[in-house]
């Protein structure tokens, strides 16, 4: 990814190593990520990209390597990286008995947020959750909950943004507005990291991509190489 | 349901609910197995030891108080029988073999749930204590004599109760799931709550349990002594099939039931919480979330409830003195923390991860945990206390200071153990259905019962406590159990400071 090196370094890995007892969910894996790029990590299931996404967003200590977002360590100053970073978790993400409103409540009193009515309003209706505001997350749907999670990371608009499976079971309308928050987030000078399978739409919303396996990073392309047929075979390739 | 389909549809709901059994099995780890084979022995043992030591170990036969202890067992079976009943309403019906949103892929029938939360029953402290009891009672009343006769009747009185309870858990829960349901359930709740406050206030509560019909089974246990062995069998015989009948009859109140719409918690579901202004603090916002997690949650309000009123209302009944309530705050404290604090952070369920991921600090997400269930426990404890103080009198200054420190000892050693637990053995559970509890069967026995324990260890310290003259002796005793307990719950904290152990705890709350 030598060609991104335009914008600010937001997210620097450099060896990330990740261990649950004796498995190994990370292998020392190099990830840069870029102000204003949207980078997607590819991989099959198990590859460790939700892992590093949980790393990034605080909620995984690394075992080894070193973790940088906007030059903080997160093993170092882990309150301050939270601050900076915007997490869409890939299971759930929702406290099960509390509103969308509530959770957009407690997100902007921990980050010091002031006039964050509209913004978080507005999020609502773009991603037509307006009428649902008010109603526990317990009841809503599988899509309606990624939508939320995606609102809740991109809410205060971090320096980084984390969304890991944001387009898993939503409708198109999601997609989109979605895709347009990548494009925002990037606009104004964030970089993304989006994990997910769907290739074809990473590719929509990234122009880099890391591919994982077995832990390991095992190949870094462009977009356009893995658009299309052509594209396909070549992720094929890089996941046996 | 005929007969022949109903026996048909027992036997392969069995095998499923052998199938169920043994997936929940495959789940343990070895020490785990370990554990429960241990925990299944020891509770056996206890068992026989309850059923024959008081045979023995009462002193010379025959004894002085065996009459009143014989004239106290219908009392008691029938008030087995209430709780079983209690418990199984509570739990709308009884507890799940393998969680809800776990079992939605294997078609589990309703016959199947039936049988599986007629085997969890017993997995309850409570059930487990009073069955000892009823052994135990009639063992130290009757002697050594023919222990094996007069013992296997109360064994049999025990399940069918169970049974019986369980038939009527599934109809409480039937009616509650109908349209008017909840309505019509209080409504029940309040005739009942009346009608044994009119037998109380009245006086005629003694005169009503004499003609209860469970003086049948002491009959039968003194037919044992007096040879009626033909009556006895005929007993034995009546006992074995009213149990096989609630529990081959208990599937048709459990399909009805299971089949209905769960109301109460789509109520919640569907419900509108107005917003409120943001919090002052990033404490009380975070507290306040929490609370809604407790609050807005179908069992743990149902069981909050019962928590409340059924020891307090049992005490009113029973007429308790004030230094016999220093045990009471402390089975509140203990069936609190076993609705939600033994695996407190599941309230988060899968927003556990991103919850950890905003910008506060470990200690405050901690602090605000211990302050909901402090809460819970202490409202709960508050309200129980207020119903048995109604009957006791005046207390004196020693037996007053020595229950407000009971109370506040017990909360806090509960809580120091609920969040121990919490953090070494989390589970992913969504305390949605009002079937759920915060970990598997049988871990929630094993908590249920090391919290009984030492609560009324507690407990009873305290009322050895409130008959001394001296408030002071009670005070300095809190003071010690306060620094233990408080010790073991920064210690808590600490481990919940460390963002490895928080890393596991999260993740594997979130599932």
């Amino acid at each position: 990814m030598e060609d991104a090196s335009d914008g600010a370094i937001r997210v620097e890995i450099k060896g990330l190593w990740v261990k649950f007892g004796a498995v190994a969910a990370v292998r020392g894996i190099d990830l840069t990520a870029y102000a204003g790029r949207a980078t997607a990590l590819l991989g099959r299931n198990g590859a460790g990209k939700s892992t590093t996404m949980r790393v990034l967003a605080g909620v995984i200590p690394p075992t080894e390597g070193v973790v940088r977002v906007d030059g903080l360590d997160v093993s170092e100053d882990l309150l301050a990286v939270k601050r900076l970073t915007g997490y869409c978790p890939d299971v759930g993400g929702l406290v099960p008995r509390a509103t969308p409103w509530e959770h957009l409540q407690l997100a902007a009193r921990l980050r010091r947020m002031e006039g964050w009515e509209d913004r978080a309003q507005d999020l609502l209706e773009r991603f037509e959750l307006g009428d649902a505001a008010h109603r526990v997350t317990s009841g809503f749907s599988h899509g309606m909950g990624r939508r939320l999670s995606v609102i809740l990371a991109c809410f205060h608009e971090p320096a980084v943004l984390l969304l890991d499976e944001p387009f898993d079971g939503v409708d198109p309308l999601g997609v989109e507005a979605t895709l347009e928050v990548i494009a925002d987030a990037r606009a104004r000078g964030a970089a993304v990291l989006v994990s997910t399978h769907l290739r074809d739409l990473a590719m929509q919303a990234c122009e880099n991509a890391l591919v994982l396996r077995g832990g390991a990073s095992v190949a870094e392309l462009r977009a356009h190489e893995l658009v299309g047929e052509e594209g396909a075979g070549v992720y094929r390739a890089l996941l046996d | 349901m005929s007969t022949a389909h109903s026996w048909t549809e027992l036997r392969s709901s069995g095998r499923d609910l052998a199938s169920l059994l043994a997936f929940r099995r495959a789940g343990l780890t070895a020490s785990g197995h370990r554990r429960l084979r241990l925990m299944g022995l020891l509770v056996l043992a206890l068992t026989v030891t309850a059923a024959v030591a008081p045979a023995y170990l009462g002193g010379d036969f025959p004894r002085k108080n065996s009459g009143n202890v014989l004239a106290l067992l219908p009392s008691a079976s029938l008030a087995f029988l209430l709780l079983a009943t209690f418990t199984a309403v509570a739990s709308a019906g009884g507890r799940e073999v393998v969680p809800r949103d776990q079992a939605v892929a294997f078609p589990v029938s309703p016959t199947t749930d039936h049988l599986g939360a007629l085997l969890l029953a017993p997995l309850n402290i409570a059930w487990i204590m009073q069955a000892w009891l009823l052994l135990g009672a009639a063992s130290y009343a009757l002697g050594p004599s023919r222990v094996w006769a007069y013992e296997i009747p109360v064994l049999l009185w025990i399940v069918a109760a169970t049974a019986l309870a369980q038939v009527a858990g599934w109809l409480a829960e039937g009616v509650r799931r109908g349209r008017h349901g909840i309505g019509i359930f209080r409504v029940l709740v309040v005739v009942f709550a009346l009608a044994l406050g009119s037998l109380i206030v009245t006086g005629r509560l003694a005169p009503v349990l004499d003609h209860s019909p469970t003086s049948r089974l002491l009959v039968l246990l003194l037919d044992t002594q007096a040879g009626y062995w033909w009556r006895w069998a005929l007993g034995l015989l009546v006992l074995a099939a009213i149990g096989l009948a609630a529990v081959v009859v208990g599937a048709i109140p459990a399909r009805w039931a299971l089949q209905r719409p769960m109301r109460e918690e789509l109520r919640l579901e569907s419900g509108h919480f107005p917003a409120r202004p943001t919090a002052a603090s990033d404490f009380v916002m975070m507290l306040r979330i929490d609370r809604a997690a407790v609050w807005r949650s179908v069992p743990l309000r149902r069981g909050m409830t019962v928590l409340a009123v059924m020891p307090g209302a049992v005490a009113l009944a029973g007429d308790l003195e004030w230094r016999m309530l220093t045990v009471l705050p402390g089975l509140v404290a203990s069936g609190g923390a076993l609705l939600f604090g033994v695996n407190t952070w599941c309230l988060d369920g899968r927003g556990a991860l991103w919850r950890d991921s905003l910008p506060v600090g470990p200690r405050t997400a901690f602090l605000s945990r211990v302050v909901v269930l402090m809460e819970v426990l202490l409202c709960s404890a508050a309200l129980t206390l207020v119903l048995a103080a109604l009957r006791a009198g005046r207390p004196t200054v020693p037996e007053a200071v020595a229950l407000l420190c009971s109370t506040i000892v017990v909360v806090v050693q509960v809580i120091a153990a609920g969040m121990r637990w919490s953090i070494a053995r989390p589970f992913a559970v969504d305390l949605r259905s009002a079937r759920a509890t915060p970990a598997p069967p049988v871990v929630m026995a094993g908590y249920s019962a090391r919290l009984a324990v030492s609560t009324t260890f507690t407990g009873l310290a305290f009322s050895g406590l409130a008959e001394l003259h001296d408030a002071r002796y009670a005070v300095c005793a809190a003071v010690v159990f306060l620094c233990w307990s408080g010790w073991r719950l920064l210690r808590a904290t600490r481990r919940w400071e460390d963002p490895a152990v928080r890393a596991r705890v999260v993740a594997t709350v979130a599932g």
